[in-house]
């Protein structure tokens, strides 16, 4: 998809920024031009013709070379987010006699989103070609946080703790995978056709990370890994028919596995999934409690909410509706006409995200762009299917809006990246 | 050309992503968030009010407020049966975080509520917050729980909300077991189970009220404001035809009469008003205590004791229900010949008898194979009806029956109500037992014509008996005269029913007459009741079985009414397997009822008649004599009808025996004192058992004593039975010894 008119905006602004660049390297020449290295891509003959120049843009310049709409976007959305966080999480934190505080979440939440803007902004600077080299090495990062989070002795193996901030292993994994295949994919992009640069690796990546991620478990967490695996593989170029015949196989298997009866028995074991509201037993009633109580708060909201603050399953009722379940409480406060707004602003970012992406002028930018951009979609998506009772529950926070240092802060680092990206995106040939 | 392909590879890579991309984002925003906002869209639109439905249901907490029970009044406004404030303990012991707190709870609530440690200590144990420790109790033990949770405040934070006392009520009956049967008595929770408390439940219980509050999860506070609050409306109150002086008259003498005649089965009295219907007093004697009507006799406990330990539970049951039956409305029998009135009147009535039909009576009668004795074996012989009655003569009362036909005779059963419950509003009555199919045989015309064969309740033959007293209407017996609410205003009160006229008006005053002369009699063992004309009849019935092997078990019953000439209250007296000296109704229930019948309608105000007779048997209030001169003194208790023994040389009348205000008979002696050394001489009783009204009369004025003269002193052969004060007792000149007579013909029916 093209980009449309914005691009002849953009294309406007950034010949007068050149300009305007220009106009002051030639009266201060108080930093030297930095060298750009050219991206690890062998294949790519040297561009001559087409070099390209980087601008160099300072933090309080705003709008130069980075995309000014995904950072609003991300800003409103980040807001937004921990607004509604606050709200989900001061009657938690007011009655655990553990913490007795009504702004235990948000004082943390603001501290991590002011680490993450900050970080963001400073990763928009980054080139993020720099990263080729650091791909395989994230993915080893990746293995033995999943190895190292099954060491950490607890009945669920998800979390890891370094000082005083909770790691979340899949984090870690989400962001590796797409770094790289992002970089596979642009050193290997006109190999991706056959099966053994695409599907293989495909399959070794996923196949050993879902593993890990069984043991945890981390069921949705395999589900945004498969995801993410396929998406990045696709738009690497991966053929068509491989996909097909996977997701025949994926048909298949789901089907063999209702007919067989296997499925429902899955279901029960991945903590009641789906049966949140039928539950037979008590047991199956403490284990579905969240997400039926997310159901309640959900369908409380009705088409206009109860109004912000309002929201009364967050006493006590949903237990942290600070976590992954904030939005069942964003629905109950701002009812279904609010949560499709929150919904919209999510895709704008999306589409933006990607969009920007494509105008990148380098395939690793591409891809890596449009990776991070539909991981928060998928994630978005996901989350609320969790919250829903169409997936079951287990842990797939929501972008911006859960609270969580680490992540918050990996997700404005991501966010960062796009900007990066879109700074060579805006950047017009010379 | 190797460079070619690469080169348009390249190209076609870009198209590619450009088109993958497209597909991407078509996924994502069109059918990830698509599918989102539907899934949205169905649970917060579609399906939303149901599930909002379950979030308040379990946000909202629906506490109830009980509602104070009505009262429920005897005729005169006593108080009968009452509910009074106490509370329940709560406790929430998933507060109760550390151990340490768990053991002080448990130590001091088991304490302060007489409650075992170790079953508190378990239920602090819970994770919940509603435990309940103890129900019901009163306002000192409320005191303590308050005190210690003050206590536990102080000792440990966020104690406030681990225990809650509940406002609740409890029953309580100030008379204890007075007209236990009728009253009833409610269960844990306030609902009525037996008599009037279970019968008039709905109108008693009133409505409970709600308290709805929202509360987060853990049954604490919670910001959202929401309260309702429905007031609980206190129960109606009840105002009984019941009326505690004659109930606890009835209940003196019934508890008597089982002891004097060792009585297996309980006994019934039933007062009622013959013209309202109105019951004022009916006794299942022995009654139970309302406050406890779980706990058995020492007797019925003792004899579960030495039964298998199987059979011990069932039998517990079946005691409690026998202690709770009124038998009043709930036991059918053989009414034997009291029901003899009935048979007299439907044959007067019929107009197949008058004054002077003669009835013959050869000690037995044969129909068919069956031969029906006389109770009198050497024969009444020729006898007129009056006689027939006076005699209680079963082979005259064959013949009567046979006057009025079967025919008649279940036309007459059917109108004196027999054949239907009465409708009395108390629960658990009994529907009688006629022959089969309605048909009557001849040997069963003959037995029913004195009242054997065919089974009815008491309260059904009172119902017959007022018939025949208040000029032959057969009106509906009701116990609940007034239902009025919280605010006074009577919701319902009950009128009398008439249901039909059973017999003519002039047959029902003959009966009476008849009635009344058969007492007159027949004395103290036929009902007579000195100063009133009370009209009635005794019964023996046999029952169905018996309970100790050897004898027969029987039922001993008399039902009677007064005034005859103008009835006003009838009286069943009804002793079921009286096992002493003698199983007679005439000797057994005919005495009672002369006992209860003498205090209850003076009660009643009704001017007491007494014959020239009795006249000076009948007391006469003493007048205040201290203080005057003995010469005035003298002339005042002559004028009153007192003769007058002077004590002492004083000139003053200093004190006298008896007392001003107490009664001595007519002509009795007032000792007057002058000084107090006269004072300390004493006499002693002496036995006045045995002898005849003037032989009592000389020996009380020999010992210069004083005799009331209590029971049937009219007839010749009356006999003193009992004295007040025991023989050889120390009491000073001039006190009343209350002498009671008895005597009479005595029927063996």
């Amino acid at each position: 998809m093209a980009p449309f008119v914005e691009v002849m905006h953009k294309a406007d602004v950034n010949k007068l920024y050149d300009e305007k660049l220009n106009r002051k390297r030639d009266s201060s020449r108080r930093r030297p031009e930095r060298k750009r290295r050219q991206p690890e891509q062998p294949e790519q003959p040297a561009p001559k013709a087409r070099k390209r120049r980087r601008v160099k843009a300072r933090l309080f310049e705003r709008g130069m070379g980075l995309d000014l709409p995904f950072l609003l976007l991300v800003l409103v959305l980040l807001v937004i987010g921990m607004i509604m966080m606050f709200s989900a999480s001061y009657p938690t934190a007011y009655y655990s006699s553990r913490i007795n505080d009504s702004y235990y979440y948000i004082r943390r939440q603001a501290i991590y989103a002011a680490i993450g803007v900050a970080a963001m902004l400073g990763i928009s600077f980054f080139n993020y070609n720099k990263l080729h080299k650091l791909a395989p090495i994230m993915l080893a990062v990746s293995y033995i946080a999943l190895v190292a989070v099954l060491l950490v002795p607890s009945k669920i193996h998800r979390w890891f703790e370094i000082g005083p901030i909770n790691i979340q292993a899949s984090e870690i994994t989400k962001f590796a995978i797409i770094l790289f295949f992002a970089h596979w994919g642009s050193l290997y992009y006109d190999k991706m056709q056959s099966a053994k640069y695409s599907v293989l690796p495909g399959i070794l990546i996923f196949g050993s990370t879902a593993a890990l991620l069984l043991l945890e478990p981390h069921y949705s967490g395999i589900v945004i890994i498969a995801i993410l695996t396929v998406v990045m593989l696709y738009i690497s170029g991966m053929r068509t028919f491989y996909l097909a015949v996977g997701g025949i196989l994926l048909v298949f298997a789901v089907l063999g596995a209702w007919a067989t009866g296997l499925l429902t028995y899955a279901m029960t074991r991945m903590d009641g999934w789906g049966q949140a509201l039928i539950y037979t037993t008590d047991e199956m009633w403490q284990t579905t409690w969240q997400t039926r109580n997310s159901l309640y708060a959900i369908g409380s909201g009705g088409l206009f909410g109860l109004g912000l603050g309002q929201s009364r399953q967050k006493y006590l009722y949903l237990p942290e509706p600070q976590n992954d379940f904030v939005f069942a409480v964003v629905c109950e406060e701002l009812g279904f006409v609010g949560a499709l707004i929150i919904l919209l602003i999510f895709a704008l970012l999306v589409w933006r995200g990607i969009t920007l992406s494509l105008r990148s002028k380098d395939r690793f930018g591409k891809l890596l762009g449009i990776g991070l951009s539909s991981q928060i979609g998928i994630q978005v998506v996901l989350n609320i299917l969790v919250i829903t009772d169409w997936l079951p529950n287990t842990g797939i926070s929501l972008p911006f809006f859960s609270f969580g240092g680490s992540s918050l802060i990996m997700l404005l680092a991501q966010m960062g990246l796009i900007l990066s990206i879109s700074r060579t995106a805006n950047i017009e040939k010379q | 050309m190797a460079k070619k392909r690469k080169k348009r590879s390249e190209k076609g890579v870009l198209q590619l992503l450009r088109f993958r991309t497209t597909i991407l984002i078509l996924l994502i925003l069109v059918l990830g968030f698509g599918a989102v906002s539907v899934r949205l869209c169905y649970l917060q639109l579609v399906n939303g009010p149901y599930l909002q439905e379950k979030a308040v249901e379990q946000q909202l907490v629906d506490t109830t407020v009980n509602s104070k029970r009505g009262t429920i009044y005897d005729a005169k406004g006593k108080i009968l049966a009452q509910s009074a404030s106490v509370w329940k303990v709560v406790l929430a012991p998933a507060y109760l975080e550390k151990d340490e707190q768990r053991k002080y709870v448990a130590k001091n609530l088991s304490k302060i509520l007489d409650l075992s440690y170790d079953d508190v200590y378990a239920k602090t144990k819970k994770k919940t917050y509603y435990v309940v420790i103890k129900r019901k109790i009163e306002s000192d033990e409320r005191e303590q729980i308050l005190k210690f949770v003050d206590k536990l405040t102080d000792k440990y934070a966020k104690m406030s909300n681990v225990i809650t006392l509940f406002d609740d009520y409890r029953r309580y009956y100030p008379y204890e077991d007075l007209a236990s049967s009728v009253i009833g008595f409610t269960g844990s929770d306030d609902q009525g189970l037996e008599g009037i408390e279970f019968q008039y439940d709905k109108y008693l219980t009133g409505t409970p009220g709600r308290v709805i509050t929202a509360r987060n999860a853990n049954q604490t506070d919670m910001p959202f404001e929401y309260e309702q609050n429905v007031e609980a409306k206190d129960g109606n109150s009840i105002t009984l035809t019941i009326d505690e002086t004659i109930q606890s008259i009835a209940e003196k003498y019934m508890k008597k009469g089982l002891v004097d005649n060792a009585v297996v089965k309980r006994g019934v009295c039933i007062i009622m008003d013959v013209n309202t219907g109105g019951i004022l007093a009916m006794v299942t004697a022995d009654g139970y205590d309302l406050n406890n009507p779980y706990d058995l006799s020492q007797a019925d406990l003792d004899a579960i004791k030495a039964l298998p330990e199987k059979q011990r539970a069932q039998a517990e049951s079946n005691a409690l229900s026998a202690m709770w039956r009124n038998k009043a409305i709930a036991d059918t029998y053989y009414p034997g010949s009291v029901f003899k009135m009935c048979t007299a009147s439907m044959a007067l009535n019929e107009g197949k008898v008058n004054d002077n039909s003669s009835f013959y009576c050869g000690g037995s009668v044969t129909i068919y194979d069956h031969t029906i004795h006389c109770h009198y074996t050497g024969g009444h012989g020729s006898q007129n009806f009056f006689q027939a009655i006076a005699n209680s003569c079963n082979p005259a009362f064959i013949q009567i029956g046979n006057l009025v036909g079967a025919e008649k005779f279940k036309k007459y059963y059917q109108a004196f109500g027999f054949s239907e419950p009465t409708g009395i509003d108390l629960p658990g009555e009994s529907d009688d037992l006629f022959f089969a199919n309605n048909r009557m045989s001849e040997t069963d015309l003959a037995i029913s014509s004195f009242g054997q064969g065919f089974s009815i309740t008491p309260i059904q033959m009172l119902t017959a008996c007022a018939s025949i007293a208040n000029g032959g209407k057969v009106v509906q017996p009701y116990i609940v005269q007034t239902i009025t609410d919280v605010d006074g205003n009577v919701i319902k009160n009950t009128e009398t029913t008439y249901k039909r006229q059973v017999i003519s008006k002039e047959t029902a005053e003959k009966m009476c007459g008849y009635l009344e002369r058969n007492t007159t009699q027949g004395g103290r063992n036929n009902g007579y009741v000195a100063g009133y004309r009370v009209g009635g009849k005794t019964g023996t019935s046999e029952k169905i079985g018996n309970s100790r092997p050897g004898f027969k078990d029987y039922i001993a019953s008399f039902c009677g009414f007064a005034p005859a000439d103008d009835a006003r209250v009838a009286c069943l007296v009804f002793f079921d397997t009286p096992t002493g000296a003698s199983y007679y109704g005439s000797q057994v229930s005919a005495p009672v009822f002369v006992d209860i019948m003498s205090e209850v309608l003076p009660y009643l105000e009704i001017q007491a008649e007494y014959s020239e007779s009795e006249k000076k048997y009948v007391d006469t209030v003493a007048g205040s004599y201290v203080g005057l001169s003995v010469k005035k003194a003298q002339a005042a208790a002559k004028s009153d009808g007192f003769t007058t023994t002077v004590k002492g040389e004083g000139s003053k009348v200093i004190s006298q025996i008896p007392s001003a205000a107490s009664k001595i008979p007519t002509g009795g002696n007032v000792v007057l004192y002058t000084d107090k050394e006269s004072k300390k001489n004493k006499v002693t009783v002496p036995n006045f058992v045995g002898y005849s009204v003037s032989t009592v009369n000389s020996l009380a004025s020999d010992y210069g004593l004083n005799v009331s003269f209590t029971g049937v002193t009219s007839s010749a052969n009356s006999v003193s039975t009992s004295q007040s004060i025991a023989e050889g007792s120390e009491v000073k000149p001039g006190t009343v010894v209350s002498v009671k007579f008895g005597g009479g013909t005595v029927v063996h029916d």
